[in-house]
């Protein structure tokens, strides 16, 4: 069954992407991550920045899935106000990855995504991007390795509670590690 | 060996892009919120690890930096070699102006290596940014005392600013290696500004038009690398302004004041163009 996906907005005037081209790619990682809820996709164009969060309605496959995103996070670094398709897989499966966390009972406590602490987003982005690359996304591992250990500190001990978290595909919101 | 190299022959491999202020500036994004007035309080830009963005932002900028001091690399190594040796007159520069920009030169070397591997460390790909050439091309004037007050006064000025800024992060953020690493490439660019003033001072000693064109180049240069008040000393500007390192270096209180005003206007009217821009655009 195919998704249906909403872009907003249609059309783009501060930077040169394309809707239909953002739909057609979240409707291919719904079906490699078995989401079938309707996504609606909002684009922030007016900032750079990369700040990415979802909405679920309800638990049930009907409901309706936001995702919001600043345009940075589907952008090419090197060519700025242009569209990345890599770099839109990525954060756009990262984003959706939350979503369907977020349908589970045991993430039920999650607080919302723009509600979460600095922490706890670092810890959910690692368990989040660790399933993406056995997906075949490719994140750079060494990056959210570094966001963990800005947010959680830098040793050994930290490293190891990373690289558990990386390899994770099975884990509720109270499996990730939090601040002490 | 050839002389005077323009920006657009620089020698970079294909994992580059290069772009420059003009296309830089004509990106009608911005992440200051356009509300905001310079009085008014709010929530802070400055680059510091509780930023939600905090790792992206500081890739984004240690890449700036690499690319930076390949530049300034470029910069200095260009006015070691293009000039003659002479008494500082007619297209000339002192011996001992030139062993400077040597001994700068191979500074700016160490300091790509080092900046290249804390890009590694962040998890930065060489070339995942685009590279903004402005820094050189501050560096291609025909007089060597406009390359000391663009390169090593206003460029090397930033750089003290951004590594100041950097240290600070990776002091908050308890990284060990970007404290240590920014601690010491900073102890260099104070040395860097401080040989550029040094220098401008005695090679215009007798020629006052010459020094005033100078610090009139400088001022244009200093509100370029302002990069629209991404530098300043209001909270919206994520780099601040370092005016104990830059006093260190040689800048008077007048002088840093100066940048600082400058960095303001150049705030305030980036503002007043994203504003205008996205009311035409409509969105």
């Amino acid at each position: 069954m195919t998704t249906h996906v909403t872009v907003a907005p249609e059309r783009f005037t501060l930077v040169a992407y394309d809707a239909d081209q953002i739909a057609e790619i979240v409707r291919e990682l719904a079906a490699q991550l078995g989401l079938s809820n309707p996504m609606a996709v909002e684009v922030d164009e007016k900032t750079p920045l990369s700040k990415m969060s979802a909405v679920v309605d309800g638990t049930s496959s009907d409901d309706t899935i936001t995702l919001r995103l600043q345009s940075g996070a589907l952008e090419d670094t090197k060519h700025l106000t242009n569209f990345s398709e890599d770099h839109a897989r990525r954060s756009l499966g990262r984003v959706m990855l939350r979503a369907r966390d977020r349908l589970r009972p045991d993430f039920a406590d999650a607080p919302d995504d723009l509600a979460l602490t600095n922490a706890q987003n670092a810890a959910w982005d690692a368990y989040c991007a660790g399933r993406l690359e056995r997906l075949g996304l490719n994140p750079v591992q060494q990056r959210y390795r570094y966001d963990f250990r800005n947010r959680f500190g830098f040793s050994d001990e930290i490293d190891t509670v990373f690289d558990q978290l990386w390899a994770a595909d099975d884990l509720g919101w109270h499996d990730l590690p939090t601040l002490p | 060996m050839r002389q005077f190299f323009p920006v657009e022959d620089l020698a970079r491999d294909d994992r580059f892009v290069q772009t420059n202020m003009a296309e830089r500036m004509a990106d009608t994004r911005t992440a200051v919120d356009l509300k905001k007035t310079a009085k008014s309080r709010g929530a802070s830009n400055r680059l510091t690890p509780d930023r939600h963005d905090a790792s992206d932002a500081a890739r984004s900028l240690m890449h700036g930096i690499m690319v930076g001091e390949i530049q300034a690399l470029e910069g200095a190594g260009r006015t070691a070699h293009d000039f003659d040796a002479g008494d500082g007159s007619e297209g000339t520069i002192p011996f001992e102006l030139k062993l400077d920009m040597a001994r700068q030169a191979w500074d700016e070397a160490r300091h790509v290596e080092i900046s290249a591997k804390l890009s590694d460390w962040m998890g930065t790909e060489i070339g995942q940014f685009q590279e903004n050439t402005v820094l050189f091309e501050a560096a291609c004037s025909n007089d060597p005392v406009l390359r000391l007050a663009g390169v090593n006064r206003a460029l090397e000025g930033l750089a003290i600013d951004v590594f100041t800024q950097m240290k600070e992060f990776g002091q908050l953020a308890g990284d060990p290696f970007l404290e240590f690493c920014e601690d010491w490439m900073l102890a260099d660019e104070v040395t860097h500004v401080k040989m550029g003033s040094d220098w401008l001072r005695r090679v215009t000693e007798n020629d006052p038009d010459r020094r005033a064109k100078a610090l009139e180049f400088q001022q244009v240069v200093d509100k370029l690398f302002s990069f629209g008040g991404a530098r300043g000393e209001s909270e919206e500007s994520p780099i601040g302004l370092a005016r104990r390192f830059r006093e260190l270096a040689g800048f008077t209180d007048d002088e840093v004041d100066t940048i600082a005003g400058m960095d303001h206007d150049a705030l305030e009217e980036r503002k007043a163009a994203v504003r205008l821009a996205q009311e035409t655009a409509g969105v």
